[in-house]
């Protein structure tokens, strides 16, 4: 009989695993290879401290730039247990866009917070804006005996016109030789809106009275997933949630086009409004391959919501290991969505006969495509602790049937609610483009 | 056949691959690869963060491998 020679080293790196899997005898959930991973499954036991940092500018084609720092400090326990904290803050400054459509001469538009602002003709109705948000995020995770794992955390962030608040929860359990990991979760937010200058009425005119004080936004989640180790080199997992939104909805500073029926040209603009109640519904397959030295991230994401979008996103990244201490992982990402019931371009119909119940002109409820493409290379300072990233990306997005102009316009349909809505074939594709640069810092110690 | 069963459909072909699959131990000296940071499905938490952050502000659709969200006036 003739043995294989697998070489030294790869008796090596089987004879760490096996060390690392005696060592996790007390740390489940290697099959999920989700959320934090406690000391004692990574066999590095003396490790008692975990730091990640990272910065985000991220910015958009003559709108919003926003820049993000982010720190999470995780306490590493000998039990495996782990608490971790983490801090957000988000400068936001730059212009939005109001929901008004371009038109062929200078538009002065009024924005729900009673902030008036000129655009060029032929160019999307903006105003500008400048917010500071700041969220803290805590994070408890329990082994329980050698197969169960509980995560239980809270969130509170707070900005000018928005607060949240909330906690979740998930049970993890290792069966079938930790081959397998089914995780059951849900979250429950009870958010605050307290929009600037007051909460305007729906699909009104800015001469309308708003109300003031806080609107409530309540979210509850729940989740259920299952991951499979299906060989040596790969692993898939399936999670699917369910998400129920109820309260204030509204985009309180989005405006709606009100048409000219004959010329197609903006002659006016109402409030937006959206439904009190929304149910969103996704299943995420997530599949991990590990080839001879470059690992394989597929995943794909099916949405669906009874507002009528629905979703797909794919998402591929590839690491390379370009030495011991350096990788780089190239990363690209499609998205497209169909368009809610009440989206529309404009309404030709203006008050006071014919207005929809619910409309609203913000493209990220239209008929939105995405595509992203970046990298990011990962390196570590020789005689130094820690991991150093740097990730660079470009996205390019745009609304699929989008009216280029008032003589277009009469070439789309109407959709139910009365307004204005996009085809699919016909119309610009004039996208915007969005690139963001994140730096990351991660070390225990 | 509507998406929505053509989904039910995939998942349950999906599941039931995967507990095939259970029948093939993978015995724990061999999870090597399989113990490694980056075999993961979310190997940098915080670059996920990010970019769920980035992604709920700029779509339509959210969702995902986590029950924790974080709530955001962005959108």
């Amino acid at each position: 009989m003739q043995l294989e020679d697998r070489g030294g080293a790869s008796v090596r790196r089987r004879l760490a695993a096996a060390a690392c899997v005696l060592l996790a005898a007390g740390a489940p959930g290697a099959a999920s290879g989700q959320s934090a991973t406690p000391a004692a499954a990574t066999g590095e036991a003396a490790v008692k401290w975990r730091f990640e940092g990272s910065g985000l500018l991220y910015g958009e084609q003559s709108r919003a730039n926003v820049v993000e720092p982010v720190a999470r400090i995780t306490r590493l326990f000998s039990s495996g247990q782990a608490l971790s904290a983490q801090f957000t803050l988000d400068a936001i400054t730059g212009a939005s866009p109001t929901g008004a459509m371009p038109s062929g001469t200078v538009q002065t538009t009024t924005s729900a917070s009673g902030q008036t602002s000129t655009t060029a003709a032929n160019a999307v109705p903006t105003h500008p804006f400048h917010d500071l948000r700041g969220a803290l995020d805590l994070q408890w995770v329990r082994p329980i005996g050698s197969l169960v794992t509980i995560t239980a955390g809270g969130h509170a962030s707070r900005e000018k016109d928005y607060q949240s608040l909330g906690s979740h929860g998930t049970l993890s359990v290792d069966l079938l030789h930790r081959l397998t990991t089914v995780t059951l979760g849900g979250a429950v937010y009870h958010d605050g809106v307290f929009p600037v200058g007051g909460t305007p009425v729906g699909l009104a005119d800015s001469t309308v009275a708003k109300h003031f004080g806080t609107q409530a936004k309540d979210v509850t989640t729940a989740l259920a997933g299952v991951s499979q180790v299906l060989s040596r080199r790969w692993m898939l997992g399936v999670t699917a949630s369910r998400t129920r939104e109820t309260g204030y909805l509204t985009e309180p500073y989005k405006i709606v086009s009100v048409l000219d029926p004959t010329t197609g040209l903006p002659t006016g603009q109402l409030t937006e409004n959206r439904p009190s109640n929304r149910m969103r519904n996704d299943v995420l397959t997530s599949s991990v391959f590990h080839f001879d030295s470059d690992v394989f991230y597929l995943s794909h994401r099916y949405y669906w919501d009874d507002w009528r979008i629905h979703s797909n996103t794919l998402d591929i990244k590839v690491r390379h290991d370009i030495s011991q201490d350096m990788w780089i992982q190239p990363h690209v990402r499609g998205y497209e969505q169909s368009s809610a019931q009440f989206f529309v371009f404009g309404l030709t119909h203006g008050p006071p006969a014919s207005l929809p119940t619910y409309a609203s002109a913000d493209d990220r409820l239209g008929p939105l495509r995405s595509v992203t493409l970046g990298a990011t290379y990962g390196f570590r300072v020789p005689g130094q602790p820690g991991e150093f990233t740097i990730r660079g990306e470009y996205m390019y997005q745009w609304v699929s049937g989008q009216p280029a102009g008032p003589s277009l316009q009469q070439n789309n349909g109407e959709n139910e609610n009365g307004g204005t809505a996009g085809g699919t074939g016909g119309g610009s594709v004039s996208g915007t483009s969005i690139g963001s640069l994140l730096a990351g810092y991660t070390v225990q110690f | 056949m509507s998406p929505r069963t053509r989904l039910a459909w995939g998942l349950v072909l999906l599941l039931a691959a995967m507990a095939a699959s259970g029948c093939a131990t993978v015995r724990p000296w061999d999870r090597d690869l399989l113990a490694e940071k980056k075999m993961r499905f979310v190997p940098v938490p915080l670059e996920a963060a990010a970019d769920d952050h980035i992604y709920f502000s700029t779509e339509g659709s959210t969702g995902g491998m986590d029950a924790a969200g974080g709530g955001c006036g962005c959108n």
